[in-house]
């Protein structure tokens, strides 16, 4: 069910819900993934993983292995560049293989590629790898105490990094409290579990390495891959297929690019390396687990005066995105509600343990699920309906967070009070049956990153529009990414708008890094307001050459002309027309190729301070969401009835996408709160890498979802967009914590919120009651 | 991951497949939907140098009722068979209901009661309705055949009573006077998850009294595992809710369910309590009935 509002009807092809570009190839399964292409001569590479979480590598002996028929190549560290990668320059420290040590279950060791799958498999077990096993370090909370052995020598007492900021005048704020509030909170690790394994297929012809990939970014992995290697940027190509979902966990290089790329130059032939569904989970790059304490300062009517973070992140063995996760776990806390004072503490510590990174709404929900379930128990402390905490203390347009995010459009105080309305808050908050409760919370997120991930000037967003030779359709070239949110459809739609032209003609080449123009990829929700912008450039330098042609072929002065859905048309006489087509090919025979091109690069955001960059966006998103569930007292059974989410959003491209991302916002969000979690064994070892042991909801399982818009524009935004596809996220983990609340009175302070959880809260409560009876 | 090599027989009589067993032994093992068996073959936990399909005898596919002897179910019979079984349907719904709620439909539609009952998980869906409900399971040797009741079949996890070369042919419900029966699974979600607990009963009432009652319990217990004490706190009283709490504690004092990724000992005791009240509840009730974490939002 979902609530369309309609923005402008001003719009010829923005605003609708026009059918995706790829539906029907991704429907009828003609759409190829990268796992189902297939080269002449192409072999088949697996990569060798450690079974212990840390330990000394004493040698390594490939010669059986190498003897198997079929094998035609096996590596190991001495056959790569030692030179250490990561995704954040911030921190590189990781290798293609393990050098000295392995650091967890699953850390890359050799590599071999063969002519089938079952070869490798064979030949990984003939490798013999001689460990010393060295203790591990499997508990965040005791990684950073003394004589704890080290992951990495070089990072003391296990730290990664420690983020401490301070702003306004914390002491001041809580000297002037009414009620001061600690709470402390803990988010598990989750794994995205994105359909399609991670795979990239690598190939070189002349000195060119072109690799195959699924993944957020082509340009990082070129960027890396090229880094590594020592090569020109421009004699490495990335191309993606489509991609079955990636959720932050296919930004980075996973490890296949560089094994591949090594392995088909060794061989002279295609290799195509692959996780399995165990493996995926072994390189994971989910969320991190997170220990939260949360201290706020609030006047009598809980308006918020100051607040305090101070938390702990379990990295995993290496860097990853984390030290941004750390970064945006405490910096986009301020975002929804508005107060002066704020601490933020954080350590992310390293652990034996898979690395951990950015999983949609990358640091965010966790603090979220915490900070709203300690506003609904302050807003309890002082007898405040928890709907009103929040429209007291919501964010209002065009303020200042007080870590210098600059805010234009925000409209959360209007998506609480819609999702009040459309869930019957009033009439429910209080006066549901025993059992049943209703739960509020919100959220909000970055549209893209003001910075990229490593430091260049390079424009954020590009684009190329070129129009086809005979008029009649027309292609962009874009760098940016779908994995199956949509980005193609939507930014076909914002070409064909600012060109004037029609969808239904519409063509697009994306991703690829030698035809298509640079774009940073898919994370940080940030490509329909940054590829937007580029691709909203592009197709108005199409508009004003074609419209040029047109004053020409009709005599008439260029500011008389217009085009829309493949028209032009004069402003002052109706009875002047002529087709896009018939312009565009007189332009090509005239002038040449008609082409547009747009680049986007945000304004300089944010404030001075360490860390400053890190949060900050051209603009924010905000939503609420109101959830009813219904608790069986007995077995501790959560039955999520209904769901109300009301997005501000600004301009929406396309309704039925944007409603789509929600829905599966709500989904991902749903098993994060009730289900998922990774779980390890004492040594180390994930006890649950599969899909029956790591509950993803069924179908079964989805509440109904009523999405709701607030009319909204934002300035910063081409046509005024905003992002959807992260922040839907953020609020779900506390609104089902807080209706769980409201139902049974037990507060479930730590993620997932499990029956056993909710059962044993019960139970307590249960006991505590008799006691003092 | 791969399938490893493997010689494949398809006999045409169930004689053929008891002589195939004996004739290799050990290195042989039977493929029937091969929803357990391919995923450890696969998984490198097993390996088998033949395998032998039942495919072929589909004398052993079906549900027929004979008089006399009872619903008689062929071991070949895949959990969709017994979903859309019309004599189950008729007699014994909670049978079909059971088998509604395992796996997946794909699962459903290849996976087989000779399967799920051979391979002797705690925590399979199958043993405890059926043991409830008092089944008899015919085996096939090279000797002969036998009779063993399903609840002295399991002897451990992943262990039966079967011969190496011996085949589960069908297993049979004997008719019976009982007014109701009743699975639940108690999963951690709707679909697709293995029980945590699983409680079958069925009760034979008579006016207010109940003259008779079983209790299977699944997942709680090395195997599948009747409720002696909690039916005997039922036998010839009057039926009311305090007296299926009774019995509820007792069947939750003598299981031994064990900690793992999916509850801990104690939730699953108390889970036994609270499903066994309920099932008790819908075999008195309900007739023969199924319920899988019912509620608002799952009607
Ligand atoms: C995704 C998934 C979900 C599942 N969900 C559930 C669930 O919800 N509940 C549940 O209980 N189970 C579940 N299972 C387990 C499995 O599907 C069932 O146990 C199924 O009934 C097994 O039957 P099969 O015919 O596939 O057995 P097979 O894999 O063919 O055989 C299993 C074992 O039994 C032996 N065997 C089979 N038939 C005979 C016979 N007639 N005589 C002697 N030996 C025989 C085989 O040799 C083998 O050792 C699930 C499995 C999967 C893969």
């Amino acid at each position: 069910m979902s609530e369309n509002t309609i923005h402008n009807n001003d719009y010829a092809v923005i605003g609708k819900s026009v059918p995706r570009i790829d539906g029907r190839e991704k429907v009828t399964g003609a759409a190829k993934y990268t796992g189902d292409l297939k080269f002449p001569n192409m072999l088949y590479g697996k990569i060798l993983t450690s079974p212990h979480a840390h330990a000394r590598i004493l040698s390594i002996d490939t010669s059986e292995a190498e003897k198997l028929a079929g094998v035609k190549a096996v590596i190991t560290h001495k056959d790569v560049p030692s030179l250490k990668y990561g995704i954040s320059p911030a921190r590189w420290d990781e290798n293609i293989f393990c050098i000295d040590k392995v650091r967890f279950v699953g850390d890359k060791v050799a590599a071999v590629a063969c002519i089938d799958e079952e070869t490798c498999y064979k030949a990984l077990k003939l490798i013999k790898v001689e460990y010393e096993v060295l203790p591990a370090v499997l508990d965040p909370l005791t990684a950073m105490d003394e004589g704890q052995p080290l992951v990495h020598e070089e990072y003391e007492r296990n730290i990664n990094t420690e983020i401490h900021q301070e702003f306004g005048d914390m002491e001041n704020a809580f000297k002037n409290a009414h009620h001061i509030r600690k709470d402390r909170f803990v988010g598990q690790r989750t794994y995205q579990s994105p359909i399609e394994p991670h795979s990239a297929i690598s190939m070189w012809q002349d000195g060119k390495l072109t690799i195959y990939s699924s993944t957020q970014s082509p340009h990082y992995f070129q960027y890396y891959i090229a880094r590594e290697f020592g090569m020109k940027m421009g004699d490495v190509r990335i191309l993606k297929t489509y991609v079955g979902g990636g959720f932050g966990g296919k930004l980075e290089p996973t490890g296949l690019e560089f094994a591949g790329a090594v392995l088909a130059k060794n061989t002279g032939r295609p290799v195509k390396m692959f996780y399995d569904r165990a493996e995926m989970f072994a390189h994971n790059r989910g969320r991190h687990a997170q220990y939260m304490e949360i201290t706020s300062a609030v006047d009598k009517d809980g308006k918020i005066l100051g607040c305090h973070t101070n938390f702990i992140m379990d990295g995993g063995a290496y860097t990853s995105l984390g030290i941004a996760s750390a970064y945006y776990a405490g910096a986009l806390l301020p975002l929804t509600y508005e107060f002066d004072n704020y601490k933020f503490d954080m350590f992310r510590v390293y652990t034996n343990l898979p690395a951990c990174g950015a999983q949609r709404g990358h640091g965010a929900p966790q603090p979220k699920y915490a900070f709203e379930c300690h506003l609904d128990e302050i807003a309890r402390d002082l007898n405040i309906d928890p709907l009103e905490i929040r429209i007291r203390n919501a964010r209002r347009p065009n303020t200042v967070t007080p870590n210098d995010f600059g805010i234009n459009s925000c409209e959360i105080k209007s998506c609480l009070e819609r999702a009040g309305a459309m869930s019957g808050w009033a009439e429910k908050k209080g006066k549901l049956p025993k059992g049943r409760g209703i739960g509020v919370a919100t959220g909000s997120f970055v549209s893209g990153a003001g910075y990229p991930i490593y430091r260049t000037n390079l424009p954020h967003a590009s684009a190329m529009i070129k129009v086809h030779e005979d008029g009649t359709a027309a292609t962009l070239y874009t760098g940016a990414v779908d994995i199956g949110q949509g980005s193609d459809t939507v930014l076909s739609q914002m070409a064909a708008e600012a060109m004037g032209f029609v969808y239904e003609q519409m063509k697009i080449v994306a991703a690829d890094t030698e035809t298509t123009p640079h774009d940073f990829g898919a994370y940080a929700s940030r490509q329909t307001l940054m590829s937007g912008a580029a691709v909203k450039q592009a197709g108005e330098e199409v508009k004003r050459q074609l419209l040029d042609m047109a004053a020409s072929m009709l005599q008439r002065p260029v500011y008389d002309l217009d085009v829309k859905a493949g028209e032009i048309f004069s402003i002052s006489d109706s009875s002047v027309s002529l087709s896009f087509s018939d312009a565009a090919r007189e332009f090509f025979v005239r002038r040449g190729p008609l082409v547009g091109k747009g680049s986007y690069t945000p304004p300089k955001l944010g404030g001075k301070f360490k860390g400053a960059a890190v949060g900050t966006s051209p603009a924010y998103s905000f939503c609420a969401q109101v959830s009813e569930v219904q608790i069986d007292e007995e077995t501790g059974v959560i039955d999520v009835l209904d769901v109300w989410d009301v997005h501000d959003c600004g301009m929406v491209i396309n309704p039925g996408l944007l409603h789509g991302q929600v829905h599966g916002a709500l989904f991902m969000g749903l098993g994060e709160s009730i289900w998922e979690q990774v779980l390890f064994d004492d040594k180390g070892k994930i006890v649950n890498a599969n899909l029956a042991e790591y509950r993803l909801p069924t179908a079964l399982d989805m509440p109904k979802v009523h999405s709701g818009l607030i009319d909204s524009y934002e300035p910063a935004g081409p046509w005024g967009v905003k992002e959807v596809g992260e922040g839907s996220t953020n609020p779900t983990m506390g609104c089902f914590a807080n209706a769980i609340y409201d139902a049974m009175g037990v507060r479930i302070n730590s993620l997932p919120l499990t029956y056993e959880k909710v059962w044993r809260a019960l139970k307590e409560k249960r006991e505590k009651e008799q006691a003092q009876k | 991951m791969y399938t490893p090599d493997f010689d494949y027989y398809a006999p045409q009589t169930v004689q053929e497949v008891c002589s195939l067993l004996t004739q290799f032994g050990s290195k042989a093992k039977i493929l029937s939907g091969g929803t357990d068996l391919m995923v450890k073959l696969k998984h490198g936990t097993i390996d088998y140098e033949v395998l032998i399909s039942l495919k072929e005898l589909n004398e052993l596919k079906g549900i027929t009722y004979q008089e006399g002897k009872g619903v008689v179910v062929g071991a070949r019979t895949t959990h969709n068979d017994l979903v859309n079984s019309d004599i189950l349907n008729e007699k014994y719904l909670s049978i079909s209901e059971a088998a509604h709620h395992m796996a997946g439909n794909q699962i459903r539609n290849i996976g087989t009661i000779g399967g799920n009952i051979v391979n002797a998980v705690p925590s399979a869906d199958l043993p405890p309705i059926f043991i409830a409900l008092g089944a008899i399971v015919t085996i096939l040797g090279p000797e002969g055949e036998r009779t063993v009741p399903l609840e002295d079949f399991f002897t451990g996890p992943g262990k039966t009573v079967l011969a190496q070369n011996e085949i589960v042919t069908y297993i049979t419900i004997p008719d019976q006077p009982t007014t109701g029966s009743n699975y639940i699974k108690f999963g951690l979600r709707r679909s697709g998850a293995l029980a945590v607990v699983g409680v079958a009963s069925s009760v034979t009432m008579e006016g207010n009294i109940i003259k008779d009652a079983r209790i299977a319990l699944g997942a709680v217990a090395p195997v599948p595992m009747r409720a002696k004490n909690a039916e005997a706190a039922l036998i010839g009283k009057e039926y009311t809710d305090e007296l299926l709490e009774q019995a509820g504690v007792a069947a939750s004092q003598e299981c031994s369910p064990i900690s793992d990724i999916r509850g801990s000992a104690e939730y699953r005791r108390d889970m036994v309590r609270v499903f066994t009240k309920r099932s008790l509840k819908a075999s008195i009730t309900k007739g023969h009935s199924g319920e899988h974490l019912e509620t608002e939002h799952g009607k």
